[in-house]
């Protein structure tokens, strides 16, 4: 089994990739595709095994700078020789071809990415893009090629990953290539009249039984692909430490708040964060915790995914506000977990007891924090995620 | 129907009917063609022109020539778009300087893709249509032209893509014109071209041809007249008109 180092995809796939196995990611037009080859191949050369890039749509030069935008070094793992090229593209555009391998007739593609499957067992080879492929040879042959290639790749221990765009093709030919690999990863798009998310599922994959869940990603530079999570809520009461946890568990953030008549600064309107954790990124709401601020708070839970309910750990007194901002906000409904803030405060109650005096059942994490400590903030956050996705 | 205005002096006059008042219809797709030569560019280039002086946005993809070429040809006819550029009014999608070895800076609004990789092209052309969307929910869209991409890719291929990105700008909203020369593809893809767009302009250096498929009335509107191309771009000569319905 070999990792694919995209975020979540492991966990839909039972662990990985067997070797030898063959998976297709087959996306709509329009949603990004290349990238889940790329980061794929970075991550099994990471982990110290070997990689070819077949490419037939944009020439070695171009794939190594996409790299680069992403943070990840091709041209080193080039120079080692962990990497290489099949090129399939330099010679049709009428430029110099790069690589080890370079595909001067259309009729050499399939003999030449056979030799490349060759030279690197237990590794793995990207092919982008077999939907170019399809229109240069015809179906059947296509067919007949990937058949061939995967037979290679099983007999060779070599993880083959093919990058497919699913344009207007006859059905029963989609279909006919979906059927002729192990594994395939459907790329959606979300859309609203226009492209407003982008969703990956596996469907099918012969080693495991996957559940039909679409996760949203991103795709950042640098980064590679993030999981994307479209909003989080942070609520609880007044002087919980909710502005303090958002500036804390995020890369960037902003509150909008004033100094009281009170002593501390208190949120008037919200605190908005953008978190980027272990392959998640996340917009973070923190709502207002006074009373007075709570014609905002349904506004404000529109459309989260999940919740953090923050609490006073050393003030018992503000819980039934606590569970009163739940009901307001919907909470009840989505995931989500009790911070349990302030755990340093003489008079802190545990998580189990605050389980108690809140009357929560065993199915709602509570996790102790010192926020302004950044004490327990990450596994809050972990603990979210895995109320969400699942371990 | 509504109709949009072309920008073309004497083609909306021409293109006047029972069914809409004249001009291009709004969200509909159109096929400029013909051969080299005349006036393709320059129509597309003046239908955004007008559409970005009523800060109507743009998406334009080229893939003959790069931005600045687009940029410099445009200025010609004095169409300065150097302003809609810096207030993102336009957004380009290059298609072709990287391929000819050009240096790219990408911006908000100035991406670069490749004619050779339609899977990118297309996923360009979704976030653009997503960038323009935010600021109106009906803009202009130009591909100028389909020439290159069927260079660099088999015909099948090259509808395929056309009919993905059609779908794409028709249900943000755009109104999208495509340039294509005219015998670059055998005829029976030229046909299948054809029949992907609700109307079709042909120019042949000394007629413009227009022929518009009013689906929702079942009915095909066609029109002729004579044009010239002067210093300020196209203008339909408006003592020529035929109506051939």
């Amino acid at each position: 089994m070999k990792k694919t180092h995209i975020p979540k995809l492991d966990d839909f796939l039972g662990g990985g990739i067997p070797e030898g196995s063959s998976i297709l990611f087959s996306a709509v037009p329009g949603v990004e595709c290349e990238t889940f080859g790329y980061q794929i191949l970075n991550g099994i050369i990471e982990d110290g095994n070997r990689g070819f890039i077949f490419t037939n749509v944009t020439e070695p030069d171009n794939i190594i700078y996409e790299f680069k935008s992403y943070g990840w070094d091709l041209e080193k793992y080039l120079n080692e020789e962990k990497a290489f090229f099949v090129d399939g593209s330099s010679k049709f555009i009428g430029v110099p071809t790069i690589g080890k391998y370079s595909i001067n007739e259309l009729n050499q593609t399939e003999e030449i990415i056979l030799k490349a499957i060759e030279d690197i067992p237990n590794g793995v080879g990207i092919i982008n893009n077999l939907s170019t492929l399809i229109d240069y040879l015809d179906e059947d042959h296509v067919i007949k090629i990937i058949n061939k290639l995967n037979k290679k790749a099983k007999a060779n221990n070599t993880i083959l990953i093919y990058i497919f765009t699913k344009w207007d093709y006859n059905p029963e030919l989609i279909e006919n290539i979906k059927n002729n690999v192990d594994a395939v990863v459907s790329l959606n798009s979300i859309e609203e009249r226009v492209i407003i998310g982008q969703g990956f599922m596996v469907t099918n994959a012969s080693w495991n039984h996957p559940d039909n869940k679409m996760v949203l990603f991103f795709v950042l530079q640098p980064g590679g692909i993030k999981i994307y999570i479209p909003k989080l809520l942070v609520t609880g009461p007044y002087n919980a430490g909710k502005s303090s946890f958002v500036k804390s568990i995020s890369n960037e953030s902003i509150s909008v708040d004033r100094i009281a008549l009170e002593k501390f600064p208190t949120t008037i309107a919200m605190d908005i964060g953008h978190v980027d954790h272990d392959g998640f990124i996340a917009d973070i709401f923190g709502t207002p915790g006074q009373e007075r601020f709570d014609l905002m708070l349904d506004i404000l839970a529109r459309e989260a995914v999940g919740a953090f309910i923050m609490v006073d750990s050393s003030a018992p007194q503000t819980f039934g506000r606590a569970k009163e901002m739940i009901n307001k906000t919907q909470a009840e409904a989505i995931p989500k977990i009790i911070v349990a803030n302030k755990q340093d405060l003489p008079g802190a109650l545990s998580p189990e007891k605050i389980r108690d005096a809140m009357k929560l059942d065993d199915t709602i994490p509570i996790v102790p924090t010192i926020v302004i400590e950044d004490n327990g903030v990450d596994l809050a956050m972990e603990t979210l995620l895995k109320q969400l996705y699942g371990d | 129907m509504i109709n949009i205005q072309s920008g073309i002096p004497g083609f909306d006059q021409l293109t006047v009917s029972e069914l809409a008042e004249g001009g291009i219809p709004e969200k509909s797709t159109t096929l400029i063609y013909g051969p080299p030569k005349t006036g393709k560019s320059i129509f597309c280039n003046q239908f955004i022109y007008s559409g970005l002086s009523n800060q109507e946005p743009c998406l334009y993809v080229t893939t003959d020539k790069g931005i600045n070429q687009v940029q410099r040809d445009m200025m010609d006819f004095q169409w300065l778009i150097k302003n809609y550029i810096q207030n993102q009014t336009i957004y380009f999608i290059d298609g072709i300087s990287h391929l000819s070895g050009g240096k790219f800076e990408t911006k908000n609004n100035m991406v670069s893709s490749s004619v050779s990789n339609p899977a990118d092209l297309m996923v360009k052309v979704g976030i653009g249509t997503r960038n323009v969307y935010k600021t109106s929910n009906h803009f202009r869209s130009i591909l100028d032209s389909l020439n290159t991409l069927f260079a660099f890719n088999p015909d099948q291929m090259v509808i395929r893509i056309l009919k993905a990105y059609l779908r794409r700008i028709t249900e943000a909203g755009g109104t999208g014109l495509i340039a294509y020369t005219e015998g670059i593809t055998d005829p029976k893809t030229e046909m299948e071209l054809k029949s992907l767009f609700n109307n079709t302009i042909r120019l042949d250096g000394q007629y413009i041809h227009i022929k518009s498929d009013y689906t929702d009335f079942n009915e095909v509107q066609t029109f002729e007249s004579d044009y010239t191309i002067t210093d300020n771009g196209i203008v339909v000569n408006q003592n020529n008109f035929k109506n051939i319905n």
